[in-house]
């Protein structure tokens, strides 16, 4: 990817090409967050549609102020993913499945994987909110630490802190050795 | 030690993994933290591989053409410029001079356009005057109420049409009219943005004569809600709240029957808009309890 500020910097003056590579760069990264906060396929898939739909329409907002672009990007996933969470009793979720993985893996791996996703799945949602969207952002979501800390408007401290708060509650829950 | 020297350490080991060190390296770095380190790090690094899943190959592929065609869809309407940058007193002109040039029929004509008339853009252009007129923020967000139901009945037709584009950028308008109904019933003060985008519709004919707007539950009546303000005190916000109860309930549903019935290609726009509207709705409901 191009330097991401001139990117950013063109895509707001609704330059395609500059735009297209951001989402390019963006893309996996959403979706796997999203998938893992919320376990379920369709709606994470509909949702990361919705997140980049929504980021067309506001990236005329965004401000160079510090905060970089992939902060203002996952914000925009977090606040989707907090909208049909709040939704979601109202309906039973596809439970994660192997379709999650890429269909194009090798079976061996896709079943091993399998067996993580869900107990991450699972295990994740015995985590403190702050937990889980540390875990989801720097796991899932590949951020670093300061970009974590810019999404949830907390030092880098606190979120090194929940990080391995939440390690060491996900080793008592996956029991990994 | 210290929680928070381990928590930096813990820190600086995950970023050398993610840089491809493995785990024993790391614990080399450290032995004195070696074993606080080496369950927290097999655990993090069981995270990181679980968390490595990939989209499926088609869904990314619909995906990148639907943004693209979004992209597009903004462009197309950015280079558009009817009414949209005008003062919103300039655009009530212009309308005016729109009805009485071609008489009122037009404007009552263009009230029944779908998005694939040339008329469209009048209508587009009368609600923003309606809006633009109606004096109270509760007869704005009464308006607003009729306007999404209209929006609701055009994007199934676009659906119907196997329309996608259209049906995102209708469904977009439909967004941007649920939001400011929310905005306007939580007492913000809201500009009433500009006229609402119309792709295409200023230069393409219609192949055929649009058929009739497709049959939705009962809707507001804009007659009884549009421009008066007759419910504009305390009653007037439970009456509202009544209404968009019951948009909340049909007009979802109302898309949700189309979803049957459109074709393939519309599909995916199609349950974008069921997911802005039910969004759009529970937002509003939230705000007026």
């Amino acid at each position: 990817m191009q330097d991401e500020e001139s990117l950013v910097r063109r895509a707001k003056q609704r330059d395609q090409e500059a735009f297209a590579q951001l989402y390019e760069g963006y893309f996996d990264k959403i979706y796997r967050y999203v998938a893992l906060r919320i376990g379920d396929r369709m709606e994470a898939e509909d949702i990361t549609q919705q997140v980049f739909l929504n980021a067309i329409k506001a990236i005329s907002s965004f401000r160079w102020r510090g905060i970089p672009f992939s902060a203002w990007l996952f914000r925009i996933a977090h606040n989707q993913v907090v909208d049909y969470l709040r939704r979601k009793a109202k309906r039973p979720a596809i439970p994660l499945d192997e379709s999650l993985v890429a269909s194009d893996h090798d079976p061996q791996l896709i079943a091993g994987q399998k067996l993580d996703i869900e107990r991450l799945h699972s295990a994740t949602g015995k985590l403190t909110p702050a937990q889980r969207e540390v875990i989801s952002l720097r796991f899932a979501g590949e951020l670093s630490i300061a970009q974590v800390a810019s999404i949830m408007g907390k030092s880098e401290g606190a979120v090194k802190a929940l990080q391995h708060s939440a390690i060491v509650a996900l080793r008592k829950t996956l029991s990994v050795a | 030690m210290k929680n928070s020297e381990l928590e930096n350490i813990l820190d600086e080991c995950l970023e050398r993994l993610v840089k491809g060190e493995t785990v024993e390296q790391c614990l080399q770095r450290y032995p004195e933290q070696a074993a606080q380190l080496e369950p927290l790090l097999q655990t993090a690094q069981a995270v990181r591989k679980a968390s490595a899943i990939l989209p499926r190959s088609e869904f990314k592929a619909r995906a990148r053409y639907e943004f693209r065609s979004a992209l597009q869809a903004t462009a197309t309407r950015r280079r558009l410029p009817l009414f949209s940058l005008r003062p919103r007193w300039a655009m009530a002109l212009m309308i005016i001079g729109i009805v009485l040039v071609a008489g009122g029929g037009t404007a009552a004509a263009a009230s029944n356009s779908m998005p694939d008339s040339p008329l469209y853009p009048v209508k587009l252009a009368t609600e923003q005057v309606r809006l633009t007129l109606t004096p109270s923020d509760m007869g704005k967000a009464r308006l607003c109420t009729a306007l999404a139901d209209r929006r609701v009945a055009e994007i199934i037709y676009m659906a119907n049409r196997g329309d996608a584009e259209q049906v995102d950028a209708i469904a977009q308008c439909l967004d941007e009219r649920l939001t400011m109904l929310v905005m306007l019933v939580s007492a913000e003060k809201v500009e009433v943005p500009a006229v609402e985008g119309a792709p295409r519709a200023l230069t393409e004919e219609p192949a055929l004569a649009p058929p009739p707007a497709p049959a939705l539950p009962p809707a507001p009546s804009e007659e009884a809600q549009g421009d008066g303000d007759v419910y504009a005190g305390g009653n007037g916000r439970a009456e509202l709240r009544m209404i968009v109860a019951g948009c909340a309930c049909e007009h979802p549903a109302a898309l949700r029957a189309a979803l049957g019935k459109a074709p393939e290609s519309a599909k995916p726009a199609l349950r974008r808009a069921i997911y802005l509207s039910v969004a759009g709705y529970e937002r509003a409901l939230a705000a007026l309890d």
